[in-house]
């Protein structure tokens, strides 16, 4: 019990959360950079765009975390998309 | 503690266990469509179980949550249906031994 | 060579930036102009929100800016697609009576969501541009969702003219009486009701109303140039 309240503080899981999101949201940016497929290349955007908003939600920025989630995982997304269909689905 | 408060533990809890079940469930089924009834339905039991019991466990919130699981009551079937008839449309087939595909079947007539 | 010259320079960007973010404490003290206008914000503006009344009260001229540069973006999107017709669509790509009806049932949903995130812009987080995202969103779900649906054009380009007056009206009135440009006339309430903080509200409504109908009016026009209507 006394192992337990030393390691599962709020303060370290909150900073464990960050970092975690952190890692994820680099590997998501270099998913989405070495894509061919430009499809999966916006999904990557996305996911970027979405794991940035949870986490500015984590820095106590809920005004951007929102500006984030409405314009940059729903809006541009669905923008690149409909260019998308007008171009082609692959890189050259 | 009162009775409320209760209520809405319970909720919680049983969103909690919906939502890992539905987890649980996108790893381990086999094809695509059975993974998406995990993941849709056990998560929309377990979503709108764990929203509506922390309404109760704030009751000033109680509205805005029931709006807010009567929206996830709407949308979330309509989006699993939307992504099930996009997968059938790009030729995504079940894995089944039978070879049952009752909704190419019900939509022969107006495919052609 | 290329790569490793480019390592190279990302290794150098990255030592800089390090080197000059690692000593700004975050988090800890504010700093001077942060904490005047934290501390100033509630009876100076009446907004419980520091951020909103940063964007429409203090930089309320920098938000009209970035209005008109949406508008302007909407307009050469406009102009640049303007009569362009895509392919004739795949007929088996129309959607299905459930996603219809769906569509149609969720869409007040969104749109009271959007109105509520930019009536409350003054108190909880979010405000015009934010709910005016999500009310776009809405119709993108609706030009989706029914087919042959369109944007009645000119009713946007009404509500949008309209709301665009109401901001530049709202700041004409600070001149008219005898002070800066969209400075407060209305009286400031008490913190945290809906009805408070004065001309904040009513710019953020029409920001909202703008920034709405502009997005839809742009979802509308890349679709219908995509889809090719016969």
């Amino acid at each position: 019990m006394m192992l337990l309240q030393w390691t599962l503080t709020p303060d370290l899981l909150y900073q464990a959360g960050t970092g975690i999101l952190l890692f994820l949201l680099v590997v998501a940016a270099i998913f989405s950079l070495v894509q061919k497929d430009l499809l999966m290349a916006i999904v990557g955007t996305s996911l970027v765009s979405l794991i940035l908003s949870v986490l500015f939600l984590l820095l106590h920025a809920p005004d951007v975390a929102l500006t984030e989630a409405a314009i940059g995982v729903a809006l541009t997304t669905v923008i690149f998309l409909i260019a998308l269909r007008k171009t082609g689905r692959y890189e050259e | 503690m009162n009775i409320m408060t209760i209520i809405g533990m319970a909720l919680t809890t049983q969103g909690a266990l919906f939502l890992l079940l539905g987890a649980i469930g996108i790893v381990r089924m086999p094809d695509m469509y059975t993974r998406m009834q995990a993941g849709t339905k056990a998560t929309t039991l377990g979503a709108m179980s764990f929203i509506l019991g922390i309404g109760f466990m704030e009751p000033a919130w109680l509205l805005k949550t029931i709006l807010i699981v009567v929206f996830i009551a709407l949308s979330n079937p309509i989006s699993s249906h939307a992504l099930a008839r996009a997968a059938h449309r790009s030729g995504i087939f079940p894995l089944s031994r039978e070879n049952i595909d009752l909704y190419k079947r019900d939509n022969q007539e107006d495919k052609s | 060579m290329k790569k490793l010259l480019a390592t190279f320079l990302l290794g150098f960007i990255g030592f800089y930036l390090y080197t000059a973010f690692a000593g700004v404490p975050f988090g800890e003290s504010k700093m001077k102009v942060g904490k005047d206008y934290l501390e100033t914000t509630v009876p100076k503006t009446g907004a419980v929100n520091t951020v909103t009344s940063i964007v429409v009260n203090y930089r309320g001229f920098d938000t009209l800016g970035e209005v008109t540069v949406l508008f302007l973006a909407a307009t050469g999107l406009g102009a640049i697609l303007f009569g362009m017709k895509g392919k004739p669509e795949d007929k088996h790509r129309e959607p299905s009576s459930i996603l219809t009806t769906g569509a149609k049932a969720l869409f007040p949903i969104i749109v009271l969501l959007g109105a509520y995130i930019f009536i409350h812009g003054h108190l909880t987080p979010g405000g015009g541009f934010q709910g005016g995202t999500i009310i776009a969103t809405g119709v993108l779900m609706l030009i989706l969702g029914i087919k042959k649906f369109h944007a009645n054009h000119a009713l946007l380009s009404i509500m949008e003219s309209l709301a665009g007056i109401t901001f530049v009206v709202a700041g004409i009135l600070g001149l008219a009486f005898g002070k800066t440009f969209l400075e407060n006339i209305l009286p400031l309430g008490t913190p945290g009701q809906v009805f408070s903080a004065g001309v904040i509200p009513i710019i953020y409504v029409a920001v909202g109303f703008k920034v709405g109908a502009e997005l839809a009016g742009v979802l509308d026009t890349m679709m219908s140039t995509t889809r090719g209507e016969e």
